[in-house]
């Protein structure tokens, strides 16, 4: 456990000292908070009825939380790392080498809280209204951290398997069919059929419809649910097999 | 698996590694060092070197044969033998982002040193390696020698029985070079064994108790520098000699009382010969009997040199630029 928190310490150092990194994954979320909302709020008035009487930015905000936190940045620490060599000198300690990986992922929880919590603050002051005050805030920032905490494992696995900063950089492409195709600019039932068939069968769009759900309704507790479930879910799959990847890497 | 030396700090038998493609980076190689000798490893770039340095901490399982570090098996009990020793690999492992004082600190805690002791031990390995004044400095802004100080620096937080240091001084200035032998000594003064890997001869020379000569995977020479030197036996003539001449030059000193060995090299000959001063006159008639045009001609005791031209058939590459840098800054 020392372990784990000296490396998470370090990762999140590295992060404040090279904010470089992190910038730029937020100029994403903004930028299409700010644009979507610019370009359709004459299409989706307050009077629409999946806005109960909000902005469209309390429809998109959910969508921005997710740009924010979905980021390849700890597998491209972790390539840096391997490329360095001080990787190996990790591998030499006498560590669990799970804790390599903690340390990393402790590193995007912080990071996933204070990225998701400056969008949100964006958003609040576009118009945003939590309907679930400032309980469902907190969850909310909390839920966007830790869905940045599971979608970070694919950027450590493929860091691991690939070790080249090239493939781990273009790692973040699947960035789009995970976010796009989902309920992302309207709900469900407004999409194509192939468009909704494809949001559907996506995991991520049910946790946009748990967070937009805590903006726009309220405390609906069966959408929250399936929104952890699969959270928790690509967390454990995307960690374990990070974890299995570094169990036997070089053997 | 218990081994014949059972004092050995490292042991290995028949190591191999044999990578993907085929490519036999190590081949059987057998090995003991004995606890507290510098040992060194000499060899030119893919000897296998390295490879030999991952397998024995634990970084690379070998492909087949076995190896004990500190008494323990490499494979079996790669977690107690990563307990027992420090690595300073050829990349120089460092978090460019954080200081030289950080990166000792979070070190000493991957050891379970925590608290105000890690704080102690890492300002007396600051001390140590002379960075005390570098220490808030982000280690991007190190020169190369700084580098390579706090990475042995950071070796040894937990005081290793083995240390394994993987070319050391290769890039370094020759005053840095010189810096690191001191720590290696002090080091090794204060108990531990050191196996460093390098492609120098006169660290090799100067540094270690013992050293192997590996060359493409396979240890072809090993035993103390004065061993290995004096197994040359005899004195080394060197004749400048045109390389058209080489040939001319061997038939003219077939069959000269004493001659070993004759190795043609660019740019002169060396001549492996029982009595070196008794024999430069009897050279000196034949070459010129054949009008064979020579220049400077000397007489020396074999150096390690001459060991790794015999075992390898070849000098060490990189070795004549490393010693001219060496001189243009002394």
């Amino acid at each position: 456990m020392t372990e784990v928190l000296l490396l998470g310490r370090r990762a999140t150092r590295e992060i404040i000292r090279y904010p470089e990194a992190t910038i730029p994954t937020l100029f994403i979320p903004l930028f299409f908070l700010v644009v979507n909302i610019g370009q359709v709020s004459k299409t989706f008035p307050s009077t629409t009825p999946f806005l109960k009487g909000q902005g469209y930015v309390a429809f998109q905000l959910p969508v921005s939380l997710m740009f924010a936190v979905a980021t390849a940045t700890s597998g491209l620490a972790l390539v840096t790392e391997i490329d360095l060599g001080y990787f190996d000198k990790l591998l030499v300690a006498p560590i669990r080498r799970s804790s390599i990986i903690f340390g990393r992922l402790t590193a995007d929880l912080v990071r996933g809280i204070a990225t998701s919590a400056l969008v949100l603050l964006v958003g609040i002051a576009l118009g945003a209204r939590i309907q679930t005050g400032v309980a469902g805030a907190l969850v909310i920032v909390l839920l966007s951290a830790m869905f940045g905490v599971a979608y970070a494992g694919f950027g450590l696995l493929v860091a691991l398997r690939t070790r080249n900063v090239q493939a781990t950089q273009s790692s973040f492409l699947l960035f789009f069919p995970l976010l796009f195709l989902t309920p992302n600019f309207v709900p469900f039932d407004r999409l194509s059929p192939l468009m909704e068939t494809l949001a559907r069968i996506n995991p991520v769009s049910y946790v946009i419809v748990g967070l937009r759900s805590l903006v726009i309704n309220g405390w609906v507790l069966g959408q929250l649910a399936v929104a952890v479930l699969v959270i928790v879910g690509l967390g454990l799959v995307l960690t374990g097999l990070s974890l299995r990847v570094i169990a036997t890497y070089d053997r | 698996m218990n081994h014949d030396a059972p004092n050995a700090a490292i042991a290995a038998r028949a190591l191999r590694r044999t990578f993907k493609g085929g490519i036999e980076a190590v081949r059987d190689i057998d090995l003991t060092v004995s606890a507290g000798e510098v040992f060194g490893f000499l060899g030119p770039n893919g000897a296998g070197k390295t490879t030999t340095v991952r397998m024995l901490c634990t970084l690379l399982p070998p492909t087949a044969g076995s190896a004990t570090v500190a008494g323990l098996d490499v494979v079996k009990d790669a977690a107690a033998v990563r307990r027992r020793i420090g690595v300073a690999l050829q990349e120089i492992g460092l978090d460019p982002v954080q200081t030289g004082r950080e990166l000792l600190e979070l070190q000493c805690g991957l050891y379970g040193i925590t608290g105000e002791r890690a704080r102690e031990r890492a300002e007396a390995l600051l001390e140590l390696v002379g960075l005390t004044e570098a220490a808030t400095r982000r280690t991007k802004t190190y020169s190369g020698g700084m580098k390579r100080r706090l990475d042995l620096a950071s070796a040894l937080v937990h005081s290793p029985d083995v240390l394994f240091l993987d070319e050391p001084t290769t890039g370094l200035d020759p005053a840095s070079r010189l810096t690191i032998w001191d720590e290696v000594r002090r080091i090794n003064d204060g108990g531990s064994t050191v196996f460093l890997t390098t492609q120098y001869l006169e660290e090799a020379d100067k540094l270690c108790d013992r050293l192997a000569i590996i060359d493409n995977g396979q240890i072809v020479a090993e035993g103390t520098p004065e061993q290995l030197k004096a197994e040359m036996g005899h004195d080394v003539v060197s004749l400048s000699v045109n390389g058209d001449h080489a040939t001319a030059t061997e038939t003219a000193l077939a069959g000269l009382a004493g001659l070993e060995r004759v190795m043609v090299e660019p740019g002169g000959i060396a001549l492996y010969v029982e009595d070196g001063a008794g024999s430069i006159a009897e050279i000196v008639r034949r070459l010129e009997r054949e009008q064979i045009p020579t220049g400077p001609i000397s007489v020396a005791a074999p150096a390690l040199n001459d060991v790794f031209l015999k075992a390898t058939g070849r000098r060490l590459e990189g070795q004549e630029s490393a010693q001219q840098s060496a001189e243009a800054s002394t």
